[in-house]
């Protein structure tokens, strides 16, 4: 159905509302995306330019906010004394590993959900989706015991596995519902077109790939800011970016300037992620069908 | 080209047979029609010929060959689906080289073949477009195409035209009847629409419950059906039926009803005297083997009174009401009776059927 546009009047009452939603949205606004603008700026500022605030209740002040000379040195010294170059290739690692990895069997998995009857299908299903039920916090202790007996602490792959621990249930349950989405006639003539099984399965990814496209994106998001998981498991040896800015607060000596530049550095990549996949992810989301 | 030989071929679903004890031999480049209601067998039957459902018991063959045991890409045969099942993100010219190219044919050939075969069915203006860009005829024939590329042995039809509008099906049958006579491939067509069958088929094979109830050429099945059940499925307006008592024996037997009493021909008596079971039977007659008159034609005929006209454009229906049934007459739009008046119909002998009133079954 095309949208069409409603004549619409409004009343002294709708007129206000419209008002106020716009005043609350306002609002809103500010208050998300304040957080982000003073991290962005202060990063830029030396630790004394940082801390130059206006007195409270002096309005005029604000522009105070803005003035300081640019500066990268929270930056430079992150790469080159804080190792952060290496901590952000072991979070891109660990998440773009557990990405990978649950796609590959999470689709199989859903694959197979979704095409084959057998007996006590259902229960298994509910199985793997109840593992995500737990809290990670739930699964911790057990976790890391396992991991410790099988030397994986502090590694990458153990990072890689215990987030696949999560990841792929979430594959299984999002991509079973884009394969029931797609006809099985079209497996079935790419059989009788001579394909195998195999090539039949392969021949309907791409009819799945919004969903596949959505789905790393949620993996990745998950492991990237993972904080917990990371701390516990990947420390030491695989210290991923959440954790490496939670080191620099330290007891004597809280760095700001550092702390701010971090959390860019932290942030940015999956922002740029976002906008860049963000058609993909709402037609991921939203339209699972595949039309005939 | 090949000879399609089902033997004892069964089909169950769990503990459910959908299809019992199939014996039938499709001549080789003949177009086999499978006709039955929804639910008789035909479709499982159809996906045991393409190896996309396990046979339960008995064997399939093509020509000498048994392929049970074949994968669907092994079997050569090619398969219109029902909702055309086209691959949404390629283009027609790919949906219809996609065959060809899983058999690793070189691109000159395949761009030969979907170029002739698109032309074949008028679609060569459309090769760039994607399916959701297309019509429902088009993606039909593009479907058609997809199986032609491929010069397989075996076609086939799983209602391949029963989504489309009753014009564009009119003009299809004629198309889909030509495009097989000019491959002389052996087709396998599966409908529930005794039309298409009656229309396109060389032979039809008739399903119910599972279970074959006739095989035979269209008119074999249209004029000498084997059983009541058959009777009533083909033939559209459907055959009217009517419980009669058969009284009198030796060379003088009618049918006797409330309505009516008419005698056999003595032909027809021969063929019920050897067979008759019990005093009732069925009296089966299609709607265009009776005629209507306002006045007594003076002959054995059915008195009845006029429920109601239905003008079918070149023909008119008249329903027409006994005394514990309403059967139709197929008349010309001349005819001026009103709803209401008495009328009588005289059937035309030569063309009636009698059924057993237990098992249904054909005396004639």
């Amino acid at each position: 159905m095309a949208s069409q546009d409603v004549v619409h009047y409004d009343t002294p009452l709708q007129k206000a509302l419209r008002v106020s939603a716009a005043l609350f949205l306002a609002v809103y606004l500010i208050w998300t995306l304040l957080p982000f603008v003073i991290m962005f700026v202060s990063s830029f500022k030396d630790l004394l330019e940082a801390f130059n605030l206006p007195d409270v209740g002096d309005w005029s002040g604000v522009g105070i906010f803005f003035e300081f000379t640019p500066t990268f040195e929270h930056y430079s010294s992150l790469f080159s004394e804080g190792n952060f170059g290496r901590y952000m290739a072991n979070s891109l690692i660990a998440a773009g590993g557990s990405a990978i990895v649950s796609v590959v069997f999470g689709s199989l998995a859903a694959y197979s959900l979704s095409r084959v009857e057998f007996r006590g299908k259902k229960d298994l299903f509910f199985w793997i989706i109840s593992t995500r039920m737990a809290p990670v916090v739930a699964v911790m202790v057990p976790l890391y015991s396992i991991f410790r007996t099988l030397d994986l602490v502090g590694t990458l792959p153990g990072l890689i596995l215990a987030y696949t621990t999560f990841n792929l249930p979430f594959a299984i349950w999002i991509l079973k519902g884009f394969f029931d989405n797609v006809p099985y006639a079209i497996e079935e003539s790419q059989m009788v077109d001579g394909s195998t099984r195999f090539q039949a399965f392969w021949s309907i990814v791409p009819l799945v790939a919004p969903g596949i496209g959505a789905f790393v994106v949620l993996c990745i998001l998950f492991a990237w800011n993972d904080f917990l998981f990371a701390a516990i498991i990947g420390s030491g040896g695989a210290k991923t970016l959440p954790v490496a800015t939670r080191e620099l607060v330290q007891p004597q000596n809280i760095q700001w300037g550092s702390i701010m530049a971090a959390g860019v550095v932290t942030t940015a990549p999956m922002m740029l992620l976002g906008l860049v996949i963000r058609k993909y992810l709402v037609t991921g989301l939203t339209m699972g069908a595949v039309k005939e | 080209m090949a000879t399609v030989t089902l033997k004892n071929v069964w089909k169950y679903y769990g503990e459910t047979p959908a299809v019992k004890d199939l014996n039938i031999t499709c001549p080789d480049g003949s177009f086999v029609s499978i006709l039955g209601p929804s639910g008789c067998g035909k479709s499982s039957t159809m996906r045991m010929l393409a190896g996309l459902e396990h046979i339960s018991a008995g064997d399939v063959l093509f020509d000498e060959e048994r392929i049970n045991d074949l994968a669907p890409k092994d079997r050569d045969v090619a398969m219109v689906f029902e909702n055309y099942a086209l691959y949404p993100h390629k283009s027609v010219f790919e949906n219809m080289a996609n065959p060809l190219r899983l058999r690793k044919m070189d691109d000159s050939t395949i761009k030969d073949r979907v170029e002739a075969a698109g032309k074949l069915l008028e679609i060569d203006h459309l090769m760039e477009r994607r399916p959701h860009e297309l019509s429902g005829g088009q993606k039909q024939r593009v479907a058609i195409g997809r199986a032609i590329v491929r010069e397989p042995k075996l076609f086939l039809f799983d209602e391949p035209i029963a989504h489309l509008d009753a014009k564009l099906r009119a003009h299809m049958r004629g198309e889909i009847k030509h495009l097989q006579k000019s491959l002389g491939t052996t087709m396998i067509y599966v409908t529930h629409d005794q039309l298409e069958a009656l229309s396109m088929a060389d032979y039809i094979a008739v399903m119910h419950d599972g279970e074959l109830q006739q095989w035979g050429t269209p008119s074999e099945i249209y004029n000498h059906p084997v059983n009541a059940w058959v009777a009533g499925f083909v033939g559209e307006p459907a055959m009217n039926f009517l419980t009669c008592d058969l009284q009198g024996n030796g060379d003088k037997v009618h049918l006797s009803h409330k309505n009516f009493e008419i005698p056999l021909l003595s032909e027809q008596i021969k063929r019920l005297n050897g067979a008759r079971k019990a005093k009732q039977a069925r009296m089966g007659v299609r709607p265009d083997a009776l005629s209507i008159s306002m006045t007594d034609p003076g002959e054995p005929s059915i008195k009845g009174k006029i429920f109601v006209n239905e003008l079918l454009g070149g023909d008119m229906l008249v329903e027409v009401e006994l005394e514990d049934a309403r059967i139709r007459v197929k008349t010309t739009p001349e005819f001026n009776g009103k709803p209401g008046d008495s009328c009588h119909l005289t059937v035309n002998r030569d063309k009636w059927h009698v059924f057993d009133s237990g098992d249904g079954h054909a005396y004639f």
